[in-house]
C-alpha cells in the first residue's frame, strides 16, 4: 500500500494566540500525547510539534481515509478546556503540500519572524521526543532529517538570516560597522522613551558592557536605570559624563535639542577623537542633525534606521524567494523516495536483481563447460534458481509480513541493501 | 628560470585580486577562500624567485628597477598575509592583489639583467639600507590600502548610503590596523633613513646632499611623524587615514625620482 504524509494543526496565520494557548500541549504532556497519536487508526507514525506559533502533528499513513479527520478531533478534545470548534483554524496538508510545509517549517519560511534561527532547534527536540516513545519510523526519520538538511541548505545559500529587520536590530548593525566589538563599550540612553529603551536593551544583549540613564525627572531614570542595572545621571550633568559614552540614544519628548554640537565638540576632545556612534530615536528630534559633519561622529536619526530595516527586509524577501526554491528541489527528491516504498515493487525489484546475477553467473559457468549435456544443464539451472529462491524467502516474508511501522523500515533498508534505490536519487 | 616563478605569481596576483572583488560584490566565501589560496600560491612562487635572483645576482639585484619593483611586491604582499593571519580583511586584499599586480607587471615589463655594482656601492650598508627601507614601503602601501577602505566605509556611515557597506570591516578595526601598521612602518623607515645616510656617507663623504628622495623621504618621515604624535591629540580616523595616503603618496613620488631619471647625482638610494 502507497505511503503517504500529512500534517494537520495550526499556526500563528489560522489561529489568534489565544486559540493557539488552548490547544498547545505541556512539556509533560508530550510524550503521552505522541503514545495517542500512533495508536489513531490509520496513523502509522506521528510527531507534535508545539512552539508558541504553531501546534502540529506531523504524520505518515497507508490509508488515507478519514486519518487527518481522526487527528483534527484528538485536537479538539485533547485539551479539555478547548472544547470549541477548532475547524475554521485548522489546516491539514497532503503528500506534496505536507513534504513542502515541513520544509518550510525547518526553513523558517513559515514562521512569524521570516529567517529567525530558532525553530530549527525546536523541531529537532520535538522529533527526538517522538523518537523516544517510538511513534517514528523510517518515514518521518527520513523526512524530519531531510527537512533538518534542508533548513542547513537554506541558511548557508541563503541570505535570509541575520538581517536586521526592526529600528533596534538596525541600530546594533549599525554599531557594528563603527566599532569593532560591542563588548565593553558604554552606551547613554537620554530620556525614558519606549522606543529608547527597547534599543537599549538590544545593545546590552549584543554585548554593550555599561548603560547610564537619564532622563528630566530623575526618579524616572533611577527607575529604568534599576530595570536595566544601570547607572543613572542626574540630566543637568549629562554633558559630563558624554565623554565615556561610545554610543548616545536620544528618546526624549524635548522639542529642542538636547544634544548640541558644542556638547560634541567637547566629548570629543576628551575621548581623543574616539568615535561616536548617536542614535536619536524621538521625533521630533533630539540631536542636532548638524553634529553628523563633525569627524568621528555618526548620527542617525529614527527614519535613518528605519530604512535600514526597510532595505534588510526588501532583501530577506528575496532572500526567501531562493529559499522558496531549495525547498522545491527537494520535495521532489523526496517524494521520489517515498513514491518506492512499496512492498510490491520493491519485491519485484528485488527478484528481477536477484535473478540478473543468477543469470549472468550461469552463463559465465556453462560458457566454459561445453562438455555439459541438457541434464546436467537443466540440473545446474534449477539448483541456482533454488538457490535464489531459497535465499529471498526470508526477506520477501518479512517485507510482506511487516506491520504498519517496520513495513517502511523493511523496504527502506532492503532497497538499500541490495541497492535498489532509485536510480536518479542515488 | 626566475621569470617564471615571476610569471606565475603575476598570473596568481591577478586570480587573487579577481577572487576577492568578487567576493566583496557576490558576499559569498568560496571566491574570498579561492583567493586566499591563489595569493599564497602566489607568494611561494614569488619567494622562490627571489631567492633565485639572490642566488645569481646578489647585492647587485638591489640596483636593477626590475628587483626593486619586485621586491616591493613580494613584501606587500608578505605583509597583507600576516596582517591576514590575524585580521580577516578581504576587502585589504582586494586592493593589494591589484597593487602587487601592477608592481610585479611593471618589474616584469622593466626586466633586465643587473648591471655590475659600482665599487663604492659593494658594502654591508647596501642591504642595512635597503632591507628596513623596502619593508617600511610595504607597510605604509598596506597602511594606505587600509585607509582607502577606511574613507570608503567612513563615506558609506556618515552618508547612510549601503552599498559594500556590511561587508565592510568597522572604522575602529580598520584605524586600528592603520594605526599599527603606520607605527610599524614608521620604526623601520627611521632604520632605513639613517642607514641610508651612513650609505651615502660612506659613499660620497656626506649625509645630506638635497636630493629629490632624500627631501621627498624626509618630508614623508616628518609627516608620519606628526600622523603618530597626534593621535594622542585625537587625530584620528578620516583625518590620519587621509594623511597617510598622503605620506605614501611622497614615498611614490620619491621612490620614482631615484628610478625614473629625475636629476640626481648617483645609481643608487
Amino acid at each position: 500500500m502507497q505511503h503517504d504524509v500529512l500534517i494537520v494543526g495550526l499556526n500563528h496565520r489560522t489561529a489568534e494566540v489565544g486559540v493557539r494557548e488552548a490547544v498547545a500541549f505541556a512539556d509533560e504532556q508530550l510524550d503521552d500525547v505522541n503514545r495517542t497519536l500512533c495508536g489513531i487508526e490509520g496513523v502509522d507514525e506521528a510527531a507534535v510539534l508545539c512552539t508558541c506559533n504553531r501546534v502540529e502533528v506531523v504524520g505518515s499513513t497507508r490509508t488515507g481515509f478519514g486519518v487527518a479527520d481522526r487527528i483534527a478531533e484528538f485536537l479538539r478534545v485533547a485539551q479539555s478546556g478547548a472544547a470549541r470548534d477548532l475547524a475554521p483554524h485548522l489546516y491539514n496538508y497532503w503528500g506534496r503540500d505536507a513534504v513542502r510545509h515541513l520544509f518550510r517549517v525547518a526553513s523558517s519560511l513559515d514562521s512569524m519572524v521570516v529567517g529567525e534561527p530558532q525553530i530549527l532547534g525546536q523541531l529537532k527536540q520535538f522529533y527526538a521526543r517522538a523518537a523516544s516513545v517510538g511513534a517514528t519510523g523510517a518515514v518521518l526519520h527520513r523526512w524530519f532529517h531531510k527537512a533538518f538538511s534542508v533548513a542547513k541548505r537554506v541558511r548557508t545559500e541563503t541570505g535570509i538570516a541575520g538581517r536586521a529587520v526592526s529600528v533596534s536590530s538596525a541600530a546594533v548593525e549599525l554599531a557594528a560597522t563603527i566599532f569593532d566589538r560591542l563588548d565593553g563599550k558604554t552606551a547613554m540612553l537620554i530620556g525614558a522613551g519606549k522606543i529608547g529603551a527597547l534599543a537599549a536593551r538590544h545593545l546590552l544583549g549584543n554585548g554593550v558592557g555599561s548603560l547610564m540613564v537619564t532622563n528630566r525627572t530623575f526618579d524616572r531614570a533611577v527607575e529604568l536605570a534599576r530595570d536595566f542595572s544601570a547607572t543613572p545621571v542626574p540630566f543637568e550633568q549629562f554633558a559630563k559624563y558624554l565623554p565615556m559614552a561610545d554610543i548616545v540614544i536620544g528618546s526624549t519628548a524635548s522639542t529642542s535639542y538636547v544634544l548640541t554640537e558644542a556638547a560634541i565638540h567637547e566629548a570629543l576632545r576628551e575621548r581623543k577623537g574616539r568615535p561616536i556612534f548617536c542614535i536619536d530615536l524621538s521625533v521630533p528630534r533630539n540631536f542636532d542633525p548638524r553634529i553628523n559633519a563633525i569627524d568621528n561622529v555618526y548620527l542617525y536619526d529614527i527614519d535613518d534606521l528605519g530604512a535600514v530595516a526597510e532595505e534588510n527586509r526588501d532583501e530577506r524577501n528575496r532572500e526567501a524567494q531562493k529559499a522558496e526554491h531549495i525547498v522545491t528541489e527537494e520535495v521532489e527528491s523526496f517524494w521520489r523516495w517515498l513514491g518506492h516504498l512499496e512492498v510490491v515493487p520493491t519485491i519485484v525489484a528485488l527478484r528481477e536483481k536477484m535473478e540478473a546475477i543468477r543469470r549472468a553467473e550461469l552463463q559465465k559457468t556453462l560458457g566454459s563447460l561445453k562438455e555439459l549435456g541438457p541434464r546436467e544443464r537443466d540440473a545446474l539451472e534449477a539448483m541456482t534458481s533454488a538457490i535464489v529462491n531459497k535465499i529471498l524467502h526470508t526477506p520477501i516474508t518479512r517485507l510482506k509480513q511487516g506491520d504498519r511501522r517496520s513495513e517502511a523500515f523493511y523496504i527502506d533498508a532492503a532497497r538499500r541493501l541490495f541497492d535498489i534505490e532509485d536510480p536518479d536519487e542515488s | 628560470m626566475e621569470l617564471i616563478f615571476f610569471a606565475i605569481s603575476l598570473v596568481l596576483y591577478l586570480v587573487a585580486g579577481v577572487g576577492f572583488v568578487a567576493h566583496l560584490l557576490v558576499g559569498r566565501d568560496g571566491p574570498r577562500r579561492a583567493a586566499m589560496t591563489a595569493l599564497w600560491i602566489a607568494f611561494a612562487a614569488h619567494t622562490i624567485g627571489v631567492a633565485l635572483r639572490t642566488a645569481a645576482l646578489g647585492n647587485a639585484m638591489l640596483n636593477s628597477f626590475h628587483d626593486q619593483l619586485s621586491l616591493l611586491a613580494w613584501l606587500i604582499v608578505g605583509v597583507y598575509l600576516g596582517v591576514q593571519l590575524r585580521y580577516h580583511l578581504a576587502v585589504l586584499g582586494a586592493l593589494v592583489c591589484p597593487l602587487a599586480f601592477l608592481l610585479t607587471l611593471s618589474s616584469y615589463i622593466v626586466f633586465s639583467g643587473a648591471q655590475a655594482l659600482p665599487e663604492e656601492l659593494q658594502t654591508a650598508w647596501l642591504p642595512a639600507h635597503v632591507a628596513p627601507a623596502f619593508l617600511g614601503y610595504a607597510m605604509f602601501a598596506v597602511a594606505s590600502c587600509v585607509s582607502l577602505v577606511y574613507l570608503l566605509q567612513e563615506r558609506q556611515v556618515k552618508s547612510k548610503r549601503r552599498g559594500l557597506f556590511r561587508r565592510l570591516p568597522s572604522l575602529e578595526t580598520l584605524d586600528d590596523l592603520n594605526y599599527r601598521c603606520v607605527a610599524w612602518g614608521f620604526a623601520l623607515f627611521t632604520i632605513g633613513i639613517v642607514t641610508g645616510s651612513l650609505l651615502a656617507k660612506a659613499m660620497w663623504g656626506t649625509f645630506w646632499s638635497w636630493e629629490p628622495v632624500q627631501i621627498l623621504s624626509v618630508l614623508a618621515w616628518l609627516l608620519y611623524a606628526v600622523l603618530l604624535q597626534t593621535r594622542s591629540v585625537g587625530w584620528r580616523g578620516r583625518r590620519a587615514a587621509t594623511l597617510t595616503i598622503v605620506g605614501f603618496a611622497l614615498l611614490v613620488v620619491s621612490f620614482l625620482s631615484l628610478n625614473l631619471g629625475l636629476p640626481h647625482g648617483r645609481s643608487f638610494g
